[in-house]
């Protein structure tokens, strides 16, 4: 000890860092991805592999050669952006189409715009929408492909509840029952298999303070009383709060992807605002869109809109009341 | 439930390693240099010269301005020289060295341990023996304590609150004080009451210090009993979170009330005063004793337990000859901290000397101490989540970082009382604070001269 270390206060530090709160999404995310393994076996392995290895590499390649920076892939930002991109494609997805996908997440969506932080939106769905709309017969294919566990051995192409909703009405999906949505699901994509592995998630996520309830309550709440009212009108047309909660990426998308910190609102006004937009807006989409599924949209264009809720919802500060 | 702040906080690890390591005395040295500036406000001017021989108790520094203070001889002696010599940041300030030659007190000071509870009647002459014996704020700002205690006209404290909340880790020079000094602390706060006019007195402490909790609730029920004046005195528990011992935070812990920005405690009627300047208090009033001795801490995570401790200093005594008393600094230390881990300061210079408003010889290792690198904000909102304050550290830095002074204004980065809660929440290890505090001292600076033009 010849030498003294005189810097400014605070001289302690917590120990969380960007590192571990990454670390942390991707271990709730582990309840989902084990999930859909089991029921969709090597075809989802593979759609996961390829997703979680093209983002990395990507990532490293562009901060390396194209930035000339310093390398950010140690920060385990893009294993998140690729576990999420590959819990929102059908097990199905030929794996051309998930690198493609990958690009557009990594290469256009979040290094364009200068990397982790930066980002207007979030890198995961801008991947999932592109292909969506892209790739339609790819992204819609929902043949339950064979798992290690679970019965479903035909290889039928199914729709997902969703799906026949848009197509054939609420009578098309009266024979779903609200157990096998909690469960696992009959029909989509990985992330949507399971209700009960991603609520385990969200708690996860919660008690590690990595994220706060707001945002996700926000939307749920909203989605359930949207479909609530529009149910209580007319049972005959529009499918009820049940439902819509558990189906689709509902659960994944409020939970995992809107509560993204970069393209989420900073305070706890503007998420609750966010989130009821997201959830109005993926309603609106499932009774009257052209899709069958809204709630990668609804995000998109909430997030375009969050620097605005930032410069109009400020925290409430001491003594200014 | 337990009152708390109701804005930010964070919940570091306390850290209270010597809780339990009773009050030590430490032995005089062949030296000491005192200080003209122990005190928030002008350096006091000194009245003694190289060869005047001075005994304990004696003033040697008469207050150079309204807000200043007296400062009095520690020791016995001869004065060696008055001069600049290098304070604890490695700035130089001037301090009268006296070589110690026995230890003989002043008049009039009583060195008995006689607890005296009558309180005397004569406010004036209460405060104006607050102020001869240079009593400062020992919390951390170490502001004049008899100013405080004289509200401006127009203006009536509803309660005085006595800091005990020692929210800092590692401290617990206060936590002794409160378990060994009860009684004094608490005829202490009886007359600051009474000077303030009688308004009732809280003494707010952390949930983590139960002993000391006990003891100054006994004491209260004690006096209450047995003496007069010390109705309305009474103990409040508080939630742990850091920083409840900040005036503003405490303010609204205690009372429910919010400070305006860039107001005063006492214009929503309150006066903070902390359980260490509530002992000085007392022993000025009741003993005629000078400020010239505080309490230290010294500890660490890398120092061994059985050289922890708690010291009653006096002031003037380098901090290395209390190091080296104490038992030499740790190997593994790199950093050593006068004050808390959150807002001490570190020492440039060990060889600076103890002051009124020393706490501590706070030893941190590399592991704990050092910054890591700089990554990019993921706007977790972590800052503002911690910030007690309410302010938005992320968006201040970024304004702070382009020189706009308007828009650190609108969103009050003058408010910051630099805590340090967004710099050690920041996951991105981004200098928050190091870039805020000088924004904020450019933004006052236009507002005082804003102020002034009118």
């Amino acid at each position: 000890m010849e030498r003294l270390i005189v810097s400014p206060s605070p001289h302690l530090h917590t120990k969380t860092s960007t590192k571990s709160l990454m670390r942390d999404v991707v271990i709730a995310l582990l309840p989902a991805v084990v999930v859909s393994v089991l029921f969709y076996g090597w075809s989802e392995l593979l759609v996961l592999g390829t997703s979680v290895a093209s983002c990395v590499l990507l990532e490293y390649l562009i901060t390396k050669y194209l930035l000339k920076k310093a390398c950010t892939v140690g920060d385990w930002s893009a294993v998140v952006t690729g576990v999420l991109l590959a819990l929102n494609l059908p097990s199905t997805t030929p794996w051309w189409v998930v690198f493609i996908g990958a690009v557009v997440a990594i290469g256009v969506a979040k290094m364009t715009f200068g990397g982790l932080g930066q980002n207007l939106f979030n890198p995961a769905i801008a991947g999932r929408v592109f292909l969506l709309i892209s790739f339609p017969t790819y992204m819609t294919d929902w043949t339950r492909p064979q798992g290690f566990i679970g019965g479903g051995l035909d290889t039928i192409t199914g729709a997902t509840p969703l799906g026949a909703y848009a197509e054939g009405g609420v009578s098309a999906i009266s024979e779903i029952s609200s157990l096998d949505l909690l469960f696992y699901n009959i029909g989509g994509s990985a992330g949507e298999l399971s209700a009960i592995a991603l609520i385990i998630g969200f708690v996860y996520l919660l008690a590690r303070k990595v994220i706060r309830p707001y945002i996700t309550l926000s939307i749920l709440v909203s989605v359930a009383a949207f479909s609530g009212i529009f149910w209580a009108i007319n049972p005959e047309v529009y499918t009820g709060p049940g439902f819509n909660l558990l189906t689709g990426g509902l659960l994944l998308g409020s939970i995992f992807m809107a509560t993204d910190y970069v393209t989420s609102p900073m305070s706890n006004l503007g998420g609750v605002i966010y989130g009821f937009g997201i959830g109005v807006i993926t309603m609106l989409i499932r009774y009257f869109g052209a899709y069958p599924e809204g709630v990668s949209f609804a995000i998109l264009i909430m997030n375009s809109v969050v620097p605005l809720i930032n410069k109009w919802c400020h925290a409430k500060k001491y003594g200014r009341a | 439930m337990l009152k708390t702040f109701s804005i930010g906080g964070i919940h570091p690890s306390d850290s209270k390693i010597s809780k339990d390591c009773k009050i030590e005395v430490l032995p005089l040295p062949s030296k000491v240099y005192i200080s003209v500036a122990q005190h928030l406000g002008a350096p006091a001017t000194p009245i003694v010269k190289p060869g005047d021989a001075v005994k304990v108790g004696q003033v040697i520094a008469e207050p150079a301005g309204f807000i200043s203070a007296y400062v009095h001889s520690s020791v016995s002696g001869t004065v060696k020289s008055v001069g600049p010599r290098k304070d604890l940041a490695g700035n130089n300030m001037t301090h009268i060295e006296i070589d110690v030659e026995g230890d003989e007190w002043a008049e009039g000071i009583d060195l008995s341990d006689t607890l005296v509870t009558a309180i005397p009647e004569d406010n004036k002459a209460i405060l104006e023996k607050i102020k001869l014996n240079g009593v400062v704020g020992l919390g951390g700002a170490t502001f004049p304590a008899h100013v405080k205690l004289c509200p401006p006209p127009g203006k009536k404290a509803d309660c005085l609150i006595l800091n005990g909340a020692e929210c800092e880790p590692y401290l617990t020079s206060d936590n002794r004080i409160m378990i060994e000094r009860s009684k004094e602390i608490v005829v202490g706060a009886a007359i600051m009451k009474q000077v303030l006019g009688g308004c009732p007195a809280v003494i707010g402490i952390e949930e983590n210090k139960p002993e000391a909790i006990a003891a100054m609730t006994a004491a209260v029920a004690e006096l209450q009993k047995t003496a007069k004046g010390y109705d309305g005195i009474s103990v409040m528990t508080l939630k742990k979170k850091y920083p409840q011992g900040g005036e503003k935070q405490l303010i609204d812990a205690v009372m429910g009330r919010q400070v305006k920005s860039m107001g005063l405690p006492i214009d929503v009627g309150a006066v903070v005063q902390n359980v260490a300047t509530s002992l000085a208090v007392y022993e000025a009033v009741q003993k005629n004793m000078p400020l010239i001795t505080n309490v230290l801490t010294v500890t660490g995570d890398c120092v061994p337990m059985e050289k922890q401790h708690n010291y009653k200093f006096r002031i003037g005594m380098p901090l290395s000859y209390i190091a080296e008393y104490a038992g030499g600094i740790p190997e593994q230390a790199v950093k050593i901290v006068s004050g808390g881990p959150m807002m001490g300061k570190a020492i440039a210079n060990l060889d600076a000397t103890t002051v009124k408003g020393s706490s501590s010889l706070l030893y941190l290792t590399a592991e704990q101490t050092v910054r890591k690198a700089e990554s990019a904000c993921i706007r977790c909102g972590k800052c503002a989540e911690a910030c007690p304050m309410g302010l938005e550290p992320f968006l201040l830095q970024k304004y702070a970082r382009h020189n706009m002074t308007d828009e650190l204004e609108e969103n009050a980065v003058q408010d910051c009382i630099e805590c340090g809660c967004c710099l050690y929440s920041c996951p991105a290890n981004i200098p928050l604070l190091d870039i805020i505090r000088i924004a904020k001292g450019d933004v006052i600076k236009i507002i005082r001269g804003r102020a002034a033009k009118k």
